[in-house]
């Protein structure tokens, strides 16, 4: 893929950012700001997965940081990523529009990551052998399967931003370039 | 059956050669099916039809491209969706690439992932048009500008001869005997037009106005192999041009009102000559700001009708060209309003990327046209002004089908009106 090489009207680089700040921007993108509700849950969802896979660290690796605060504050973080996921679930499967473009990957993804954030949910309240062991089976699991499947976006989503930021910041496109340019 | 695996085969090499981390890196798993793009799609809101979304378009394209490139798709693919190529999945690739999707990235800017469906679209577009299976009006058209170059010498005094005559126009217009339309003459400018004269009077007369230096091209700006994803003929359409201007002397090449012909000379051509291109490129929209913000024409009276502007998807959201066009027409009227969205979250008119040439597909043109319909029904505009000549004409025909009580024009006519 040849780089812009027209007359550049705006910045590459501001460009890039904007590409990566605009989901935290919702009132820049007209999908966030018009399903304010739908951008809230994406949001909580992806806090409550980065503290489950934060979790994963930190309760075998740095048990003395692990106090019960801490545990209670992770366990509220992640708890309404279930709620979400659930949520998600149900309108992958009644929404036609969503229907039509999921596959295995998408509905196996979502119940097992549904599963495993409701693990780490029960293993920070209740720290059970049981509990813990199957936290860490399903977490070894991912280890396996996340390379493979739509989970594994998280990673391409940074160098797509490049690509993509790139082009619309030298374009003066996002974000516009002044009038006076 | 030998015709078949031809067809699957010479597509099988057209998505390979194509294949970069652009589209390598859309093809995946980039996208999570979240669905965010779904009704940012004029195509989806005019026919709540769910494979008419950005992502079920673009899910065609990539269930192949995962067949072949990705893990898990190539062990088990009814897991990820991955389908094999087929004759029947070509047909299902012309429709969504061609018919239901105009190539106008607003699904892009509403992905909180930065999937590019057009890009995955325009590679089968690439792919489609390599088999000759593309819209047979487009490859005439690619082909009818390609040819033009070949019978100039038998034909261009026919052309000097039209042009001769309308210029009178422009002298009486601007009560100006000295006026011309200059053709092929050494200048700083190089004017390229379209074919048609509303494209040339309206801008010679601006271009007079403003004592600019500059020539006319013989060439029609419209690049159909573009449409067609088709590189070579498209490089073969933009290089006449650009020899036209080298041979000129010409200190920059000045695109008039069409939206991809903009973006074919100055974010392709670049990227497909490389050095041997170092030709400032700009639209008249922006030459025309430049003159007013520099005093060399001045509004003479302003236009009456409550005018709002559409931006042109080629010229907006993929061109960088904003506020330029507004600047002149508000200088031009009385009174401006935006459509709302507007700008980069500008709705597209449903004629993009050649579907305006597809006469098969006007029902669908008119049927995608309707979120534009009520976009300027709801702005209470009387004139809907736009500077891509496909746009222009499908508002045109949405004023007659949705009844929207409205005068057409381009920036050029708007403004030449004004000065006059």
């Amino acid at each position: 893929m040849p780089w812009e090489r027209g007359t550049r009207s705006g910045s590459p680089g501001k460009g890039v950012l904007r590409a990566y700040g605009s989901i935290f921007m919702p009132w820049s993108m007209e999908s966030s700001r018009k399903h304010g509700w739908r951008w809230l849950a994406f949001g909580l969802y992806h806090v409550g997965a980065l503290v489950a896979i934060v979790n994963t660290f930190t309760l075998p690796f740095t048990p003395q940081l692990m106090t019960e605060n801490v545990k209670l504050l992770f366990a509220i973080l992640i708890a309404p990523s279930v709620l979400i996921g659930l949520i998600k679930l149900i309108n992958r499967i009644v929404k036609p529009e969503l229907r039509h473009i999921s596959t295995f990957d998408d509905y196996f993804s979502l119940i097992a990551l549904e599963v495993w954030l409701f693990f780490a949910v029960m293993v920070l309240l209740i720290d059970t052998p049981f509990w813990r062991a199957w936290y860490f089976i399903i977490t070894a699991f991912f280890l396996f399967y996340v390379p493979f499947s739509k989970i594994s976006h998280y990673i391409y989503f940074f160098f797509a931003h490049i690509l993509t930021g790139w082009r619309y910041g030298y374009r003066g496109i996002i974000p516009q370039k002044s009038p006076q340019s | 059956m030998t015709a078949i695996t031809d067809n699957i085969s010479i597509v099988k090499g057209e998505l390979k050669k194509r294949y970069n981390r652009l589209i390598g890196t859309s093809a995946t798993n980039l996208c999570t099916h979240c669905g965010w793009c779904i009704d940012a799609c004029h195509v989806y809101l005019a026919t709540k039809d769910p494979s008419k979304s950005p992502v079920a378009k673009a899910e065609e394209v990539r269930k192949v491209l995962k067949r072949e490139h990705d893990w898990l798709s190539k062990i088990f693919p009814f897991w990820t969706g991955a389908e094999d190529l087929t004759e029947d999945k070509l047909d299902d690739w012309l429709n969504a690439a061609f018919r239901d999707c105009t190539l106008c990235e607003r699904c892009v800017i509403n992905c909180p992932m930065g999937v590019e469906t057009p890009q995955l679209l325009g590679m089968a577009r690439g792919a489609l048009s390599a088999i000759e299976k593309s819209p047979e009006i487009l490859y005439d058209l690619a082909d009818m500008a390609i040819e033009k170059e070949n019978y100039l010498a038998e034909n261009g005094a026919g052309f000097y001869k039209s042009i001769s005559k309308l210029e009178p126009i422009v002298q009486e217009k601007l009560n100006d005997p000295t006026a011309r339309i200059p053709l092929q003459e050494e200048a700083d400018i190089l004017y390229v037009p379209l074919s048609g004269a509303h494209t040339i009077v309206p801008a010679a007369i601006i271009l007079n106005a403003a004592g600019a230096s500059w020539t006319m091209s013989m060439f029609e700006a419209s690049n159909y192999g573009l449409f067609l994803a088709d590189t070579a003929r498209a490089k073969k359409i933009a290089y006449r041009i650009i020899k036209e201007a080298k041979k000129l002397n010409v200190k920059e090449i000045v695109v008039t009102e069409c939206g991809h012909a903009y973006g074919v000379l100055k974010w392709e051509a670049p990227k497909w000559f490389g050095d041997e291109f170092n030709i400032k490129v700009r639209s008249i929209l922006e030459v025309y700001d430049d003159f007013l913000k520099k005093g060399l024409i001045s509004i003479k009276h302003k236009l009456p009708e409550v005018v709002t502007y559409h931006d042109p998807c080629n010229m907006g959201r993929k061109g960088g060209i904003f506020e330029e066009p507004r600047n002149v027409i508000k200088a031009s009227s009385e009174k401006y309003v935006d459509l709302i969205p507007s700008k980069v979250e500008n709705y597209c008119c449903g004629a993009g990327a050649g579907m305006v040439a597809a006469d098969e597909w006007r029902d669908q043109r008119i049927l995608y046209g309707k979120v534009k319909a009520d976009q300027i029904k709801e702005s209470r505009a009387t004139k809907v002004i736009t500077a891509c000549d496909n746009c222009l004409h499908q508002i045109k025909e949405l004023n007659e089908e949705y009844n929207l009580d409205i005068t057409t024009s381009n920036v050029s006519e708007h403004l030449a009106e004004s000065i006059i």
